[in-house]
């Protein structure tokens, strides 16, 4: 009977361990210089396929997650594990599995948008014919054909958001980071980046999301975590934590609510 | 691993020439700067050698002595002779306020009597000879007449120039009061002793059995004459490639700015390849800068009346001493780039950094003629490893060999440039 119940939470662990493409157990950063960590001993794991929206205020610890997961910088303590491979151990295998949509406009400003895709996509490793057409492909997909040989110096902020997430999409990643992917730019262009996303997603890349956008995270995640002080707070579906919070009607509500709505630095 | 390589050239390349201020900066201004420094530098002598240099002379002597020394400044093709101010004789008060307010830059003033002077210590001296006894007494008893000749020095000229002038009068002096001298002493001893043979006519050019030769001691039999372009084009297409320190590091600030970096440091071994994309594209730029700087000496200084440079004789040599400088000027760049945090801080690090370097390395002021102690500092100039080596080549005419201390050196500057900048990279991104 107990080798029975042994077997059966070796499979169950197995299962969920095939099932997450992150676990992160007990991590935590502190900074060089800092009194307290950034990160404090968080736990969560990533389904396959899911768009996970990491939620919080300024300060609130997703960035310097995010920035662990993607390799910046090593943790304090804890362990992540990405698609089976230990972080610690096996970065450059896990580096060519990810790509990264940041925040600022990684985009080289005199280049074109075909130069800058060329030179990002040769880097992950992209050459020849393949590269070429996969470059084509994603400008037309994303409206840029007729911009494509300007220099992105001379683009609007749109234009180079879009080019910014082509960038970290063009080698096809297993997982995403999209650090605030529509910020600053107008509702066309957001509509046909979300749009995207989705069709990526459903092609089977996993996506992490960090916005101070709730009604997109809201629309957008399938599954979201709300973090503050460096600790998780909550997660779930957005749909599950509006209805476990009282009187909650929408993210927003949910998000104020659990983190005092207080103004941060 | 090369297609990564080739697309990181690929696109330091695209950004340089995009940049249109950084390439003139990196091509135009060190050309310019051989043109002004190898053109100043040249008429400052030319001025002085077609003109001459502006020379008063007194001559209140009138006789043998005065006019020899006349007539030695007025054939002198270096002298600009006058004996005259504002169209009055000169005197030696007159020439001296001259001299003073820099109308002319020496004066010479010979006393009166100076030949009688000397042909009356060469006529004591016979006199003496003759009769006293064979044994010769401990010390002369005849009091002699000193002459003393006066050199006026314009207070502004250099003290170098003014060593080298006054020494070369005073040999010129030196020599016609030997010849004087020699006369006097050849009649009084054809009056003392007349049943003697006369001393023959060209007596005195048979005693001058000693000449004097002025040769480079360079390696290429003569070819090479040190002038202001021998030493100029290589001095500032050393500073040139050491200059490519700025646009080299604001661009890493530049990537670390726009994010870039960011991005690169998540995609795997990238970072590096980018580094050494920075650093072929670069060195590449050092080898054009280098072509076309000697494009410059080989052909347009000539255009301009300048001496054409002469490359010495060890191709082999310069290609070394080229690499050797090129690896070590983007090394330093690089290094700029990692250790400063912002593009202020790598501009300023950067371009003082290098006039620092330049300075004491010998590109503005020549080693030779610094104090002692800068001496010994500027020894460990990267410039003036790269100098030295040129200077060999170029001016000595050696060969591949007697470069290979300074490309080494430079070499190993580049690799501890490299481990510097991996270190601060690592320290900066341990946060």
């Amino acid at each position: 009977m107990w080798k029975f119940r042994n077997e059966l939470a070796i499979f169950t662990t197995q299962k969920m361990s095939a099932n997450n493409i992150i676990e992160i157990k007990n991590l935590t950063k502190t900074y060089k210089q800092a009194k307290e960590a950034s990160v404090k001993g968080i736990s969560f794991s990533i389904k396959r396929n899911e768009i996970f929206g990491l939620l919080g205020p300024n300060g609130a610890g997703k960035t310097t997650t995010i920035s662990i997961l993607c390799g910046l910088f090593p943790p304090t303590g804890g362990s992540v594990f990405i698609d089976g491979k230990d972080l610690r151990k096996e970065l450059e295998p896990i580096k060519a599995m990810i790509g990264i949509v940041p925040q600022d406009i990684a985009l080289y400003s005199s280049l074109t948008a075909r130069e800058n895709l060329d030179f990002y996509g040769h880097m992950y490793g992209l050459k020849g014919k393949d590269l070429k057409d996969k470059i084509d492909l994603w400008l037309e997909k994303l409206g840029l054909s007729g911009s494509a040989d300007r220099p992105i110096a001379g683009f609007s902020h749109g234009m180079k958001r879009r080019v910014n997430l082509i960038a970290g999409i063009l080698h096809q990643p297993k997982i995403l980071f999209l650090d605030e992917p529509t910020v600053g730019v107008d509702v066309q262009s957001r509509n046909a980046i979300i749009a995207y996303l989705k069709e990526l997603n459903k092609e089977g890349m996993t996506i992490i999301y960090t916005s101070h956008h709730m009604e997109e995270a809201e629309i957008f995640c399938t599954q979201v975590s709300i973090i503050d002080h460096g600790k998780i707070l909550t997660e779930g579906s957005p749909e599950a934590l509006i209805n476990s919070c009282p009187g909650a009607t929408n993210l927003e509500n949910v998000f104020l609510h659990l983190t005092n709505g207080k103004l941060r630095d | 691993m090369i297609s990564k390589l080739s697309a990181s050239v690929r696109k330091e390349f695209l950004l340089l020439v995009r940049d249109r201020v950084g390439l003139s900066i990196l091509f135009l201004m060190p050309m310019v700067l051989i043109f002004v420094m190898t053109l100043i530098q040249d008429a400052a002598f030319k001025t002085l050698n077609e003109k001459g240099i502006p020379i008063v002379f007194v001559n209140n002597d009138r006789d043998s002595l005065g006019m020899m020394v006349e007539q030695g400044l007025r054939n002198n093709e270096l002298c600009s002779y006058s004996d005259s101010i504002n169209g009055r004789p000169a005197s030696a008060e007159s020439a001296k306020q001259a001299v003073a307010s820099g109308k002319f830059m020496i004066g010479i003033i010979v006393p009166a009597g100076a030949t009688a002077a000397i042909r009356k210590s060469v006529e004591g001296l016979i006199e003496e000879t003759i009769n006293t006894d064979s044994v010769m007494p401990a010390e002369s008893p005849v009091a002699q007449d000193s002459v003393e000749i006066t050199i006026l020095v314009d207070p502004v000229t250099k003290k170098s120039f003014l060593t080298s002038i006054s020494s070369n009068l005073r040999e010129f002096i030196s020599e016609i009061k030997t010849k004087i001298m020699f006369q006097a002493f050849s009649e009084q001893i054809a009056e003392k002793i007349p049943d003697k043979a006369p001393v023959p006519k060209n007596a005195f050019a048979r005693t001058q059995i000693i000449h004097y030769k002025e040769v480079y001691a360079s390696k290429a039999e003569n070819r090479i004459v040190p002038n202001a372009v021998q030493h100029n084009v290589p001095a500032w297409t050393i500073f040139a490639m050491f200059f490519i320190a700025i646009p080299l590091s604001g661009s890493i600030m530049k990537e670390k700015s726009e994010g870039s970096v960011f991005r690169l440091h998540t995609m795997p071994g990238s970072y590096l390849l980018l580094t050494y994309g920075k650093l072929i594209m670069y060195v590449i730029v050092c080898l054009v800068q280098f072509l076309l700087m000697l494009s410059v000496g080989l052909y347009l200084l000539p255009l301009l009346g300048l001496p054409v440079l002469v490359l010495g004789n060890s191709f082999w040599g310069i290609v070394a001493l080229t690499l050797a400088t090129a690896v070590a000027a983007a090394g330093y760049g690089i290094m700029v780039g990692t250790l400063a945090s912002t593009e202020q801080q790598a501009a300023i690090m950067g371009s003082l950094s290098i006039l620092l370097l330049s300075a004491l390395g010998g590109i503005w002021v020549p080693t030779y003629v610094m104090p002692e102690e800068m001496r010994a500092i500027s020894a460990f100039s990267p410039m003036n490893w790269a100098l030295d080596g040129y200077y060999a080549l170029f001016l000595r005419g050696s060969g591949l060999v007697a470069i290979l201390g300074d490309a080494g050196k430079l070499f190993a500057f580049f690799i501890a440039t490299m481990a510097i900048a991996s270190i601060a990279n690592r320290i900066k991104r341990s946060v």
